[in-house]
């Protein structure tokens, strides 16, 4: 156990003092944190700004607010449409003066704001509808979307970089030969469990503070109101399946890593797990739009590729409990299978110097 | 009387323990590669405490394959390596320092750091670990370099770190795939100097070289291995015995003839006849030298570890 840690604190202290790691981090940080801002920036304005001229403030309520602002006289008001102080002037009470054709929503606001000023004055008294969702709570849409769409690219980044790291920790080790040092003095589980462990826990330093940056964008910006129920539970999903997606892929990078002597063909000896993982980029990809639809569903119990799919489709939309617990039951299985295997890959491939080693060759010897 | 006897014997017989006790052994090492290429066959030596081993052999005889199956880096497809009498597991090789053939080191991490690491990974606390790190930095003339990476060093350098990454956490064995080459010779000293000192602390040290004249200087035994078997191993002495000694008579201005009754190689150098001989009895060969002209040169001739090499090797 010790010599797994202090693998693992070697791996953790070098990286951490790259630069690459930290460039890399502030980078994004930087970007998630102004995506999270960028919704109140990009989407529709909530708030409108009427110039009166000779009229009282129509009774608005909802989301929507308006702020009011007097003017003068028609000509006063007229200019400041045109300038665009305002975005609408209502005159004497009757007219609406614009540029160009107006706001959707402003438009019915204010007709129907009139309409309730109108017949209010007549003694009549309206009690607004209340309105009820008798199937899928869709009232967070638009922010599940969006956090789904920051997750499918955070996760896919650190599930598909980090692994690529483990890769190239083994040919490193391999290649230069000081794995046959290493491995008198620490057994291949030690070494292969010390560097996964390590540099997960660098690739969750990310995650975390990738996911605190978003939060806190999100909090500053007024954006989290908007977050829907459960929110803590979907980040402690994330966070759950990256490490079960990270393990599975690491161990797996570990293995396919150990059969070369060479940086220059990790890349290729990678291919069939990279393609995999653009597989379950493309269908966590597809359940951001349609988390409902049979395949994102089909998909999302299916290790490895569930560990992207399963997130992004419960930040989407709401996923029961239960099918949540059994795709990561699942997923748990295939990653035992995976690193059993990848550790008998690892120990025999490992101390095999020169050319590539033939994966048949490890898997079927001795 | 008696007492003292046994008093003898039971010295004697915790002598040998002792030295088996601590005696590296390996027994009928066979290694076919894939390829079908046989490495080894039935390659066996021992090497004890405190005893210095050279291993030498031309390239692709097999010394590094046998020295990796010491360290375990390879499995024998038969036969026994033994340490204090006992088999060799993991546990025991986790205190043997070992230098692999092709040096291999983290580029990036920083001398002392690098060091330090390997002593942890054998087993050492933080404390013994830093400690042990810093002799050996200032031992080896690294202490200026402790902050560098090893890829900043010169190769020299990057091979004392190797060496102290092998010696760091005070080893029980040493294991080195031929250390000295690419060094200068004062680097090369030094190492020699740094071996020895393990050697006299009761280690077993076994190194391989090219460079027999070194191995001739250094080493109290010597393994002589050829295609993958074992062709000579003892004391050089007992190497140079198994050669059969050989008399070397050098005479000026001879008289004709005078070394008919006498068996061996007779030489024109100039006007001196050099014989070489392998006649048992020394003193017949002076007097017939001292009859027959001034003798310039007479003495046993001691074959040196090339000449003992090539001749095993033939
Ligand atoms: N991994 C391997 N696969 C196939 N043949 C090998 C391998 N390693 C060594 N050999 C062969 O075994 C023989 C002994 O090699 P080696 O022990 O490296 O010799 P030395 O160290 O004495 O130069 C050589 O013929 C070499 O080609
Ligand atoms: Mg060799």
């Amino acid at each position: 156990m010790n010599g797994l840690l202090l693998v693992a604190g070697r791996e953790i202290r070098t990286q951490v003092r790259s630069k690459a790691f930290v460039v890399g981090l502030v980078i994004m940080v930087l970007l998630v944190g102004a995506i999270s801002f960028a919704p109140k920036v990009l989407g529709g304005p909530d708030s409108y700004k009427v110039g009166l001229v000779a009229s009282e403030r129509l009774p608005v309520w909802g989301d929507t607010k308006i702020e009011w602002k007097d003017y003068a006289d028609e000509a006063g008001a007229q200019r400041a449409v045109l300038d665009g102080d305002v975005d609408a002037a209502l005159v004497g009470g009757t007219r609406v003066l614009t540029d160009g054709a107006i706001d959707d929503q402003l438009g019915l606001l204010l007709q129907s704001a009139h309409r309730e000023a109108q017949i209010g004055s007549s003694g009549v008294k309206i009690t607004p509808l209340s309105m009820e969702s008798v199937g899928a709570d869709t009232r967070y849409q638009k922010t599940r979307s969006g956090i789904a769409v920051v997750l499918v690219i955070v996760l896919f980044m650190l599930i598909i970089g980090t692994p690529m790291m483990v890769a190239m920790g083994v040919v490193e080790e391999k290649g230069s030969r000081i794995v046959e040092i290493l491995l008198t003095s620490v057994r291949p589980w030690q070494l292969l469990g010390g560097k996964i462990l390590g540099l997960g826990a660098v690739g969750m330093i990310n995650l975390v503070a990738i996911l605190v940056a978003g939060l806190g964008g999100a909090l500053a910006s007024g954006l989290a109101v908007d977050f829907p129920p459960g929110m803590a539970g979907i980040v402690v999903g994330v966070c759950v399946w990256f490490v079960l997606g990270y393990v599975f892929f690491a161990a797996l990078a570990a293995a396919l890593g150990s059969l070369v002597s060479r940086q220059e063909e990790v890349g290729n000896v990678l291919t069939p797990m990279t393609m995999t993982m653009m597989a379950s980029y493309g269908v966590a990809f597809y359940s951001v739009k349609e988390p409902t639809s049979l395949v994102a569903t089909i998909v999302s119990y299916i290790p490895p590729f569930s560990s992207m799919v399963m997130p992004v489709r419960s930040a989407a939309a709401e996923v029961p409990l239960w099918q949540v617990l059994i795709s990561a039951g699942l997923m748990v299985a295939g990653v035992v299978v995976v690193v059993l295997l990848a550790a008998r890959i690892y120990e025999r491939a490992v101390l095999r110097t020169g050319a590539r080693v033939r994966l048949r060759d490890v898997v079927t010897s001795r | 009387m008696s007492s003292r006897r046994a008093d003898i014997g039971v010295f004697w017989a915790a002598a040998v323990r002792d030295i088996i006790g601590h005696m590296l052994e390996t027994e009928e090492l066979r290694k076919t590669f894939g390829t079908g290429k046989v490495a080894l066959d039935r390659v066996s030596f021992a090497v004890r405490p405190g005893e210095m081993f050279g291993f030498v052999g031309a390239n692709g005889a097999g010394k590094t394959t046998t020295m990796r199956i010491v360290m375990g880096v390879l499995e024998a497809d038969s036969g026994e390596v033994r340490w204090k009498g006992g088999p060799l597991g993991f546990a025991e090789r986790r205190r043997f320092g070992y230098m692999p053939e092709e040096r291999g080191l983290y580029q990036k991490m920083k001398v002392a750091e690098q060091i330090d690491y390997f002593g942890r990974l054998h087993g050492l606390s933080p404390a013994a670990s830093k400690k042990a790190t810093a002799e050996l930095v200032e031992r080896l003339g690294l202490t200026e370099r402790t902050k560098d990476a090893v890829e900043a060093l010169s190769l020299g350098n990057q091979q004392r770190v190797q060496l102290a990454v092998a010696l760091v956490h005070d080893p029980d064995v040493l294991i080195l795939d031929e250390p000295f080459s690419g060094l200068d010779p004062i680097a090369v000293d030094a190492l020699a100097e740094a071996l020895r000192e393990r050697a006299r602390g009761g280690v077993p040290v076994i190194f391989s070289s090219h460079q027999l004249d070194l191995v001739e200087r250094l080493c109290d035994s010597v393994g002589i291995i050829s295609a993958g078997r074992m062709v000579a191993s003892g004391t050089v002495d007992e190497l140079r015995g198994a050669e059969g000694r050989k008399l070397r008579v050098i005479v000026a201005d001879p008289k004709p003839g005078w070394a008919d009754g006498l068996s061996g190689e007779l030489t024109v150098e100039g006007g001196r006849e050099v014989l070489v001989t392998e006649e048992d009895d020394d003193q017949r060969v002076l007097r017939a030298a001292m009859s027959a002209g001034r003798v310039e040169h007479f003495g046993v001739e001691r074959p040196t570890l090339t000449e003992i090499f090539k001749e095993a090797v033939a």
